[in-house]
């Protein structure tokens, strides 16, 4: 690790302070910058138009922001304890191509236009049956290899219908965009109900919060974490639902978001170690920090898509990284 | 009774049925050529590779017990560890204590008796095989488990290090525990309490070391040719 050992305990006050500057920030800043005494104004009340652009526009987005940023970084950190391996993250089980598909198909069908709710729906639904098709294949032993080769086809498969699908739907321009859109991930103009379904993230992240210890052992392998006393079947079963869901519901209200799984974890392991008791609330509360630093980013530079800055800021910043290492 | 009893244990492909009673508080040596199932075998003893028949420890079926106090009850020492990610020794051997609710009692003094105290903070991935191997048995001394299961603890070790461990297993089966450890050198073994013999995945023979390891069985399993003449042989000073 990078941080020395005195200044280890100190890495989660020191995040909790840059997320609430950054959410803060996040309410201040958009095409209409308020100053802090208006935003005080605005979240009050007491300030009719900074009150509407607060609670209708920025609020939703900045919460839905945060938890997507959480549930995308700790379902990385899950899966890179289950499969033993630094690279693992959301996209690798075909999870999140599960969620886009199903999202894609629910454009393209015109569902998306009739309700809200369809199209969370739809990337549930897919990223759901994707995580069951994962399962399902790789039933019998279900080693590590197994569920990455399953993994691999299902994703080659997924893409190949959303492929499908754009080029289906050419002549219809709007849907096209639309899907597009959707594909590259985003938070803005996001509303309550969209923070209504990411709100179970939540509950995933509390159950997930004292597994920490187990994913430790887990990480030397079944047969040693068994040994050391844990029920490793269990245990799997607990991790792969968990990872599912967040990856689900963040992939529903945000879109094709990527990268946010594999360095989140990374940088945080690199500054404070291994240890998962120490990575599961930093890896929460980091990647809250990091999708609304790269929200803001992608704002002040005019409007670019959420998943683009994750892997324009993210990519130079791992490679610099990656050379730090001994 | 004894401390570990094995009734017609088979693993599909890997150990043809062993039936094999251990005592407790003796030092056991695990030998047999490459391939013979020894790893094989310390995991069904272990309770973590699933196996047809019957294992028991302490008369308890095994399967019966929970996996926390497994852990408890029986340590293993896997050959050769693969640590995905980088945490330190002391870390590792604060491992050891999971089942026991990560109290860290005796960590300081298990460091202290592998010579792992300067390495405390260090790496596991940045140590020699010896090194690591010394770190997982501190993690299984830790445990104060009953049954201890090393399998070939004393491959990477250095001489004075290698005496040390054997000094270590001895100490504990003092004390009542039960130590199997597989090796490959049968002078070692020649110096145990009892050997456990294993050929082609299937046990050959077991008994107190003087009845067991003849030139006739050493020629049979391994084919090597024994002599008792003098030669070097080392000590703790």
């Amino acid at each position: 690790m990078i941080l020395p050992a005195r200044l280890v305990r100190w890495a989660l006050p020191a995040l909790l302070v840059l997320l609430a500057v950054l959410a803060v920030a996040a309410l201040m800043s958009g095409d209409m910058i308020l100053s802090p005494a208006r935003t005080w104004a605005g979240l009050c009340g007491e300030d009719s138009l900074a009150s509407t652009i607060i609670w209708q526009i920025r609020m939703p987005r900045l919460i839905v922001g945060m938890l997507v940023g959480a549930a995308l970084s700790s379902a990385g950190l899950v899966m890179q304890a289950f499969f033993r391996n630094n690279l693992a993250n959301p996209g690798l089980l075909g999870v999140s191509g599960g969620g886009a598909a199903g999202a894609v198909v629910t454009i393209a069908a015109g569902w998306a236009s009739a309700s809200l709710w369809f199209l969370p729906l739809g990337a549930i639904v897919g990223a759901l049956a994707a995580s069951a098709a994962v399962i399902v294949l790789a039933r019998r032993g279900a080693s590590t290899e197994r569920l990455l080769l399953a993994g691999v086809a299902l994703n080659a498969l997924l893409g190949a219908v959303t492929s499908y699908v754009l080029t289906q739907y050419t002549g219809l321009y709007e849907r096209n965009t639309q899907i597009l859109f959707w594909l590259m991930g985003g938070v803005e103009d996001r509303t309550w109900e969209h923070v209504q379904i990411a709100l179970p993230i939540i509950v995933a992240a509390a159950v997930l919060w004292p597994l920490g210890r187990q994913m430790d052992l887990l990480s030397l392998g079944v047969p040693e974490a068994q040994s050391l006393g844990v029920d490793t079947r269990r245990l799997r079963r607990h991790l792969l639902v968990l990872s599912t869901v967040l990856t689900a519901l963040a992939t529903a209200v945000a879109g094709a978001v990527g990268f946010v799984g594999l360095i989140v974890p990374h940088i945080l392991r690199l500054l404070v170690g291994p240890e998962h008791r120490r990575l599961v609330p930093l890896t929460l509360v980091g990647g809250a920090a990091f999708v609304l630093g790269c929200d803001l980013v992608g704002r002040a530079a005019g409007g670019l898509r959420l998943g683009i800055v994750t892997s324009l800021v993210g990519g130079p910043f791992f490679l610099w990284l990656l050379r730090k290492l001994p | 009774m004894n401390a570990l009893d094995i009734r017609a244990a088979a693993v599909t492909g890997r150990l043809l049925p062993v039936s094999l009673g251990l005592p407790r508080g003796s030092l056991i040596g695990l030998v047999g050529p490459n391939g013979a199932g020894k790893s094989t075998l310390l995991q069904v003893a272990a309770g973590i590779l699933p196996a047809s028949g019957q294992v028991a420890w302490q008369g308890r079926d095994l399967g019966k017990i929970p996996f926390l106090e497994r852990a408890r009850y029986a340590a293993w020492v896997p050959h050769g560890a693969h640590f995905e990610f980088g945490f330190s020794v002391r870390s590792v051997v604060s491992q050891g204590r999971y089942a026991h609710g990560d109290d860290e009692k005796g960590v300081d003094e298990a460091l202290a008796r592998l010579d792992l105290t300067g390495l405390a903070d260090r790496s596991v991935n940045h140590l020699s095989d010896g090194e690591r191997t010394r770190v997982l048995l501190a993690r299984a001394l830790v445990t104060e488990a009953p049954l201890q299961l090393w399998d070939e603890p004393l491959a990477a070790l250095d001489p004075r290090h290698g005496l040390e461990v054997l000094r270590l297993a001895r100490t504990l089966a003092a004390a009542g525990a039960t130590v199997l450890f597989s090796l490959h050198d049968l002078r070692v073994a020649y110096g145990l309490d009892h050997v456990v013999v294993l050929r082609e995945r299937a046990l050959r023979a077991c008994g107190t070391p003087a009845d067991i390891l003849t030139p006739e069985l050493l020629l049979d399993v391994f084919a090597v040719r024994a002599h008792t003449v003098p030669g070097l042989t080392l000590d703790l000073p």
